[in-house]
């Protein structure tokens, strides 16, 4: 009898198999994605960002500096110089300097937004830090450091002083998401500023940005600056877009196609702006 | 004690993935930090650990995405699911493991995290996704796989080193 209960014992200590444990877990994944694609999951969402959110703001603060640092070879030259003078404050004296550099980098970009803004004074507009990228590569999207605290919605449209970066696709209490212009989901209604054409952005998988839906009669200028047209109500009129770098044209097809470049350097966004007085439409993510 | 350090590492990861791993790309490939740790710390014999570790890691990845969430919990479980079918295997130590794990695993991961925006109705081009995001980010993956698992497996010294008889 004793090996018989010390048996049970060892049996009910055992733990459970590993595709036991894995089909719970799988479940349990499952029952959120569903909840979530249901919309349950959007106020825990928001509060589980709360915390990740203030650490992303200042790993990728930190990041930035680090990198201006690396990628600014005479003022590495010049620390360089200043390590060997003056050793007992080198370390005092690098984050001195990174923080610096990450001071003058954010007023210089402030300043642009700045003397953008009061270009277009019909706009309110709200600065708002990049604090990451999507951490899916498939989606081209970005994370900026403010959200519905501070009085953003879905549909917002973004910018820089150069032109339109996107627009809110998904907004938490202290971050939101902005759909770049380059991800495929993205359409944005155009004007060619020349030519006074319409037509849509379209992102291609590729990383190229094309405009669509141009007409064959059109006579699509080279370096043609492209405009939003406004039109559809998801983005206010006459926010630079890009330029064209050549056009796709085919007597078979109804319409032709400009391949542009888009004015915002989407690899260095460090502060943007987003249109808050802009009127938001009934949020549909594809709808141009 | 392993979810205790487990926790905070994954959301660390998650974090640098999202803002430092995307200026540093191959293509727009870029290497799976979270996909690394899961994957490791299943190949060094905690199987189960590492599937829960998975589902973490995976809601971290997946608040940090628009991809819809618990795609990459999902892909992450089945990740560790199959490093942790190892365990035992005669071959489990061979130095070419990671590899392999991180090999199969990648390509798992980024095919779940592909149906998903395909199910959700995001516009994906398949052979463009291959060439320039998957086929960059496994190989990225491979190059970091062996020193990911040796970081495992000093992890899993000092959180519970080997009992010594006297």
């Amino acid at each position: 009898m004793p090996g018989l209960a010390s048996g049970l014992h060892a049996q009910m200590k055992r733990p459970p198999p590993r595709s036991f444990t894995a089909g719970s877990l799988l479940l349990l994944a499952v029952a959120l994605l569903v909840l979530s694609l249901a919309g349950y999951l959007g106020p825990a969402r928001g509060l589980a960002l709360r915390p990740l959110a203030a650490v992303q703001s200042w790993i990728a603060l930190r990041f930035a500096g680090a990198r201006d640092l690396l990628t600014a070879p005479r003022d590495v030259a010049t620390l360089r110089q200043q390590n060997a003078a003056l050793l007992a404050e080198v370390a005092r004296l690098q984050q001195q300097v990174i923080t610096l550099q990450e001071q003058v980098a954010e007023v210089e970009v402030l300043s642009a937004l700045l003397s953008y803004a009061r270009l277009r004074p019909e706009n309110r507009y709200l600065a708002a830090n990049v604090i990451g990228e999507d951490v899916s590569p498939f989606i081209r999207s970005i994370w900026i450091g403010r959200g519905s605290d501070a009085g953003l919605q879905r549909g917002m449209p973004v910018v820089t002083e150069r032109g339109l970066v996107g627009r809110l696709v998904e907004v938490f209490p202290t971050v939101s998401r902005v759909q770049l212009i380059l991800d495929p989901e993205a359409a944005v209604n155009v004007l060619l500023q020349t030519s006074r054409a319409d037509g849509v952005t379209v992102a291609q998988p590729n990383g190229e940005v094309w405009v669509d839906t141009i007409g064959q009669e059109v006579e699509v200028q080279p370096e043609e600056l492209i405009l939003t047209s406004g039109l559809g109500g998801g983005y206010p009129p006459d926010i630079p877009v890009g330029q064209v770098i050549s056009v796709r044209r085919r007597d078979f097809e109804i319409f032709q196609q400009a391949v542009i470049q888009p004015v915002v350097d989407f690899e260095n966004l460090l502060i943007v702006l987003v249109i808050v007085n802009f009127p938001t439409l009934p949020f549909e993510a594809t709808s141009p | 004690m392993a979810y205790l350090v487990g926790t905070p590492l994954l959301a660390l990861l998650a974090i640098l993935q999202s803002a430092v791993l995307s200026h540093l790309q191959l293509l727009d490939g870029r290497p799976d930090l979270v996909l690394l740790a899961v994957g490791s710390w299943g190949l060094v014999g905690r199987g189960r650990e590492a599937m829960v570790w998975g589902l973490i890691g995976g809601l971290f990845l997946d608040l940090l995405s628009g991809i819809p969430f618990g795609t990459s919990a999902i892909g992450l479980v089945l990740v560790a699911y199959i490093a942790s079918l190892l365990e035992g295997r005669f071959w489990e130590a061979h130095l070419l493991m990671p590899m392999g794990v991180t090999l199969v695993g990648s390509l798992v991961f980024h095919a779940l995290s592909l149906a998903g925006l395909l199910l959700s109705g995001h516009p994906i081009d398949l052979p463009t996704a291959l060439m320039r995001v998957i086929l960059p980010s496994t190989f990225l993956n491979l190059i970091l796989a062996l020193p990911a698992s040796q970081l495992a497996v000093g992890l899993r010294r000092s959180l519970f080193p080997p009992e010594v008889t006297i």
